[in-house]
């Protein structure tokens, strides 16, 4: 019951499993922050805006007392992954946009004759001229 | 609409991905309204000041919970989820994907590697569930979403939280580490958007992520070589379009991973000021073109359902004239 097949035979999910899954979810998602809010429904409500150090916001207290150093050495270090992997997203970026170019060059550009080399396809929508 | 390739996901990943796409983009406008406030100060005000906005925040963020847990118990619980496992694993193959992307670029290769090629056509046997990107994208993701959900739970009570480690300080450094964890997300999927968005096969959107694959007729000339790109008709619109998404998502990664260093200060002084960055014009139109690019995302997302929609009206009626011309 865990596996079922779909018309032309690709395999898929069961329903029965999504929506039993789909339960369980919820009630861990909804378990989780019940918990991790002290077995309470409210939160308490801090004002995370603008908390500079000069306004006396929250942030105050981390500007003058952040002693422990691990979470020093967390904050610090999730910034040099970030840049790292920021440089290497761009990286990415700048392939496939280049590849994207290369592809385009080979496809029909628009405004092209529509005729197809194996003349399956014999609509001329596009008025079907050649320059 | 030409631009159904071989088909990729069941129709459950195709809803769950459209789901999760929107959950992580209410999470990127609520947290980021509140990371980058200097910027985003409207975004803020919008939806209904930081009050509000970190109450939503929260809602998504249940959302999300559910979501992964979903998920995983999918991927665990059948066997088509289990399946799943020996095609997400790296293999050589991935990195030789990634070589040949760049060689393919400067003109050293003639194709994109199968296992980086994202329009299959008459190569689509050769073609791996998962490209290099894809699984990369399905590794961070996964270990970044891992991460937000753990951190977003130890910081859902301030006060909570501090029985744990004993000060404000080290509640507050969580939320700012929370923070900076999303922002390997929110600059991975402005490349996604790109990615899927402005193929030149496929603009304005793949929609592989959004047509289950049990919808998608399977057919092969076998007398065909190479993937036949070369019969697609370019969209007259995507010289320009591609350009202009391109350069977005360029300022939009940079502008945002600028705007989380000067939140914090890089190289980090142990002064955090968070959400005291410089008022900066160059920035302020940086992150806010960022945002452009996701809002943009999740109108590709929501089109990329409509495609479905009209893509089933379209089959159900060649059936419907099929069983006639039966009778
Ligand atoms: C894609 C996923 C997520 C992203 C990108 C994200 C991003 C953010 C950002 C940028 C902030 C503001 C940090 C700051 O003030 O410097 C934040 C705050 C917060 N996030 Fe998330 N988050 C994500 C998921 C979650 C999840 C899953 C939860 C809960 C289970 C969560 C709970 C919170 C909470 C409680 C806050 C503090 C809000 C307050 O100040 O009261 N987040 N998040
Ligand atoms: C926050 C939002 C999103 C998340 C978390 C997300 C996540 C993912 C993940 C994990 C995959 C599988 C790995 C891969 O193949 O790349 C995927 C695939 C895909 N996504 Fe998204 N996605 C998001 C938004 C979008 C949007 C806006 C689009 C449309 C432009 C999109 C289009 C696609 C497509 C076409 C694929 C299939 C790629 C393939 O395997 O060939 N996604 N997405």
């Amino acid at each position: 019951m865990s596996n079922s097949t779909t018309e032309n035979g690709v395999s898929s999910y069961s329903g029965t499993m999504i929506a039993v899954n789909a339960v369980i979810a919820v009630a861990v998602a909804l378990g989780a922050v019940w918990v991790a809010n002290g077995f309470n429904v409210f939160y308490e409500r801090l004002d995370r805006v603008s908390p500079t150090a000069d306004g006396g916001g929250i942030g105050t207290a981390f500007a003058q007392g952040n002693d422990i150093g691990w979470l020093v050495f967390m904050v610090e270090a999730i910034h040099a992954i970030d840049v790292l992997m920021g440089l290497f997203i761009l990286v990415l970026v700048f392939v496939h946009w280049s590849a994207f170019r290369r592809l385009a060059g080979r496809m029909r550009q628009p405004g092209e004759s529509r005729a197809m080399p194996d003349g399956g396809d014999t609509d001329t929508e596009n008025g079907g001229d050649t320059q | 609409m030409t631009n159904l390739d071989h088909g990729k996901f069941t129709r459950m990943t195709t809803v769950f991905h459209s789901l999760l796409a929107m959950d992580v983009f209410f999470l990127f406008f609520t947290g980021y309204a509140i990371m980058f406030n200097d910027e985003l100060w409207w975004m803020l005000t919008l939806m209904g000041g930081s009050g509000s906005v970190a109450a939503l925040h929260r809602v998504f963020g249940v959302g999300l919970l559910a979501l992964i847990t979903f998920w995983a118990l999918m991927m665990v619980t059948t066997d088509t989820g289990r399946s799943n496992f020996s095609e997400v694993l790296p293999t050589p193959d991935d990195a030789k994907a990634f070589v040949q992307d760049i060689q393919f670029v400067l003109g050293n290769a003639e194709e994109r590697h199968p296992n980086a090629r994202q329009f299959a056509g008459g190569t689509a046997d050769e073609i791996p569930l998962l490209s290099y990107v894809g699984k990369g994208v399905i590794f961070i993701f996964a270990v970044e979403l891992a991460l937000l959900t753990l951190s977003g739970l130890l910081i859902w009570s301030k006060t909570g939280l501090m029985q744990y480690f004993a000060t404000q300080t080290a509640a507050i450094a969580f939320v700012v580490f929370h923070g900076l964890l999303g922002v390997v997300m929110l600059m991975g999927i402005m490349f996604h958007i790109f990615e899927h968005g402005f193929h030149p096969a496929f603009f304005p959107v793949e929609t592989k992520a959004f047509i289950p694959r049990s919808m998608i007729p399977e057919h092969h000339d076998d007398d065909d070589e190479g993937t036949g790109i070369e019969r697609l008709q370019l969209s007259s619109g995507w010289a320009s379009a591609s350009n202009l998404a391109g350069a977005a998502t360029v300022i939009g990664i940079v502008s945002v991973l600028t705007a989380s260093i000067y939140d914090t200060g890089y190289p980090v002084s142990l002064e955090l000021l968070v959400g005291g960055g410089p008022t900066n014009l160059l920035l302020t139109v940086g992150v806010n073109i960022g945002m452009l690019v996701l809002f943009f995302g999740m109108v590709l997302s929501v089109y990329g359902n409509l495609v479905r929609i009209r893509w089933e009206q379209q089959m159900a009626q060649e059936e419907g004239a099929e069983a006639e011309a039966a009778d």
